[in-house]
């Protein structure tokens, strides 16, 4: 089943239209990456399925129902839905760590007795290994541990779907690779369906199920990731040829 | 006959300044033959001085380069690549003025628009926040009740001071003239619980608080953090600016009554400094003059001033771009935004209340 789809959307800014005419869907327990290069419009796309940017035209359906952006109703319905990882984790500075993964639960139901609140942001941050790390602020924490931090936020209310910005920018090889394996399990264990928005072509390998690559303006690939290497494409061949370079190396 | 230079072994950005300052020296005189035969160092710079020889001295010719240069030289491409040039809009030049005059008043009423939309949100979030207690982060309100006040306090109260002992000295020499030295207590004490306390008050809360408020916003907005805020289901302009505002609300009336006592109290020590009034008589002829109408208008006014900060610099800091540099605009703005619209508001309440 498909928990998003797009017919014909067109994502921009004010009157520059970024990307045009894009119809896909998003299956639910898999993990979709959003491809293509750099200003190509990939967290342009992210903000309009997140709720954070109206579409120009067009539009999505989120979980069967039609996501209307002048409805307060219906915004808040989609965020109730979804998390969000930020590109630099966005996590609010003055607020400690555990306060920061607390937060969507004080704000969503706040009348949720104290001990568990406690006991939601523990599990959620457990599942990120951050469990230690409770009364940290963001200033304290790495590249690596604030991009998890804000994972767990995201997972604090069992979302349906996680949006994830660039999770591997500015991280080191390994800690990208852990990143990336958090993204898997949650998959696996939870059946969770994540989007992840990327260019790292070792990250789209190790993740992605299904692949959305945009390119001049437009949808250029959807499709099972499985599937890229048949398409006949010059392309998507130049694009993914970095990671056969790598694979040799 | 053509004057010859021989240019340098090493020919990069230093010696290139000294080559061009000789060649341009020598040029006036006649022909001149630049002679690269002896480089063999070269940098972006020397293949720039190619280019101005050749566009711009008529009189020079360049020989001998070689190797390296010569490839060098024809790769450089130091002018930026042909755009297509912009169509000139249609009309004259006093029509195209007067179309950017009338795009620049739609896009101030615009803002306009938006900021009084943001306040009429502001005034219903603060209402149904008092109603329902949620949507603001328990504790916030203390925090920047604390924030505003250790920020504002000890400046507020020295500058009111100083004020106060500046109007009295100003006053005092010319009320002397007219044996009216008694009444600098009710010029004082007029001037400083309906006018100066709240203006002063208002102007260092645009400056100290209103520039915090939008520094802090706009960096969270250009960091996501305020988009993270909105997807995690919370109203980001309640959220952020509904405890400010009741900080400003509940700290006002406490710096005005020390701000009209510190003000007052400069007014006592010039007028027992100056005409040897004891305080217990300026007092008592103070509060013949003013009484708690005209301190309570001041505590109004000054709340409005407060209100007008938060909100304005809250909307400069909330509707920002995205780039680092826009903070430190965006933080300007807001104060001298703030600033505008108190003297703005004070000069209408002058009409209501005089």
């Amino acid at each position: 089943m498909d928990i998003i789809s797009a017919h014909d959307l067109v994502v921009g800014y004010g009157r520059t239209e970024i990307l045009r005419g894009l119809d896909f869907a998003v299956p639910e327990g898999r993990i979709t990456a959003v491809v293509g290069v750099s200003g190509s419009g990939k967290s342009t796309l992210l903000k309009t399925l997140a709720g954070l940017l109206p579409p120009l035209s067009g539009g999505f359906d989120f979980a069967g129902r039609p996501v209307n952006y002048r409805s307060e109703a219906s915004l808040r319905l989609l965020f109730e839905q979804i998390g969000v990882l930020y590109q630099g984790g966005a996590l609010l500075n003055s607020l400690s760590l555990f306060e920061n993964v607390a937060l969507p639960i004080r704000m969503q139901h706040p009348k949720m007795p104290e001990d568990m609140v406690r006991d939601m942001v523990f599990a959620s941050l457990a599942q990120v290994e951050l469990a230690g790390s409770a009364d940290k602020y963001p200033a304290h924490l790495s590249g690596g541990m604030t991009k998890r931090g804000a994972l767990a936020r995201a997972l604090v209310l069992d979302p349906d779907v996680v949006f994830c910005d660039e999770p591997s920018s500015g991280l080191d090889p390994i800690t990208s690779a852990l990143l990336d394996d958090l993204l898997i399990r949650l998959k696996e264990t939870f059946g969770m369906t994540l989007v992840v928005v990327t260019h790292e072509i070792r990250s789209i390998e190790r993740v992605a199920d299904r692949v959305l690559l945009i390119n001049d303006g437009g949808l250029r690939f959807s499709g099972d990731y499985a599937d890229l290497a048949a398409a006949d494409d010059a392309f998507i061949r130049t694009f993914f040829l970095r990671k056969d370079s790598h694979d040799d190396a | 006959m053509s004057d010859t230079v021989l240019l340098p072994k090493r020919l990069r950005a230093a010696e290139v300044v000294v080559a061009l300052k000789d060649i341009g020296r020598r040029v006036e005189s006649g022909p001149v033959t630049i002679d690269f035969r002896d480089v063999e160092e070269f940098d972006s710079s020397t293949l720039a001085l190619l280019n101005y020889v050749r566009d711009r001295l008529t009189n020079v010719t360049t020989v001998n380069i070689g190797g390296a240069l010569a490839r060098a030289a024809e790769s450089f491409v130091s002018r930026p690549p042909a755009v297509e040039p912009e169509l000139p809009r249609s009309g004259n030049a006093a029509g195209r003025a007067l179309t950017a005059i009338a795009d620049r008043f739609i896009f101030q009423m615009r803002s306009l628009g938006r900021f009084l939309a943001m306040l009429g949100d502001e005034v219903y979030h603060v209402g149904v926040y008092l109603k329902e207690r949620k949507g603001v982060y328990p504790g916030e309100t203390w925090n920047q009740m604390f924030f505003m006040g250790y920020r504002s306090f000890p400046i507020v109260c020295l500058l009111i001071f100083l004020v106060g002992i500046t109007i009295s000295i100003t006053s005092a020499e010319q009320l002397r003239l007219f044996g009216a030295d008694i009444y600098l207590a009710d010029l004082v004490g007029i001037a400083m619980l309906k006018e100066l306390v709240p203006l002063m008050t208002g102007v260092i809360l645009a400056g100290k608080v209103g520039a915090a408020i939008t520094a802090e916003l706009a960096s969270m907005t250009v960091l996501e953090e305020v988009d993270a805020l909105r997807t995690m289901g919370v109203v980001p302009e309640k959220f952020l600016m509904v405890p400010r505002l009741l900080a400003i609300t509940l700290v006002v009336p406490l710096l005005v009554a020390m701000a009209d006592v510190v003000g007052i109290f400069g007014g006592i020590v010039v007028a027992r400094a100056t005409f040897g009034t004891p305080p217990s008589a300026f007092i008592a002829e103070m509060v013949t003059a003013v009484d708690w109408t005209d301190f309570g208008w001041g505590l109004i006014k000054t709340v409005v001033f407060g209100w007008t900060v938060v909100v304005g610099s809250g909307f400069k800091g909330l509707t920002v771009g995205r780039s680092a540099e826009e903070v430190g605009r965006a933080t300007t703005e807001s104060v001298v935004l703030s600033i505008t619209l108190i003297i703005l508001i004070d000069c209408i309440f002058a009409f209501i209340l005089y």
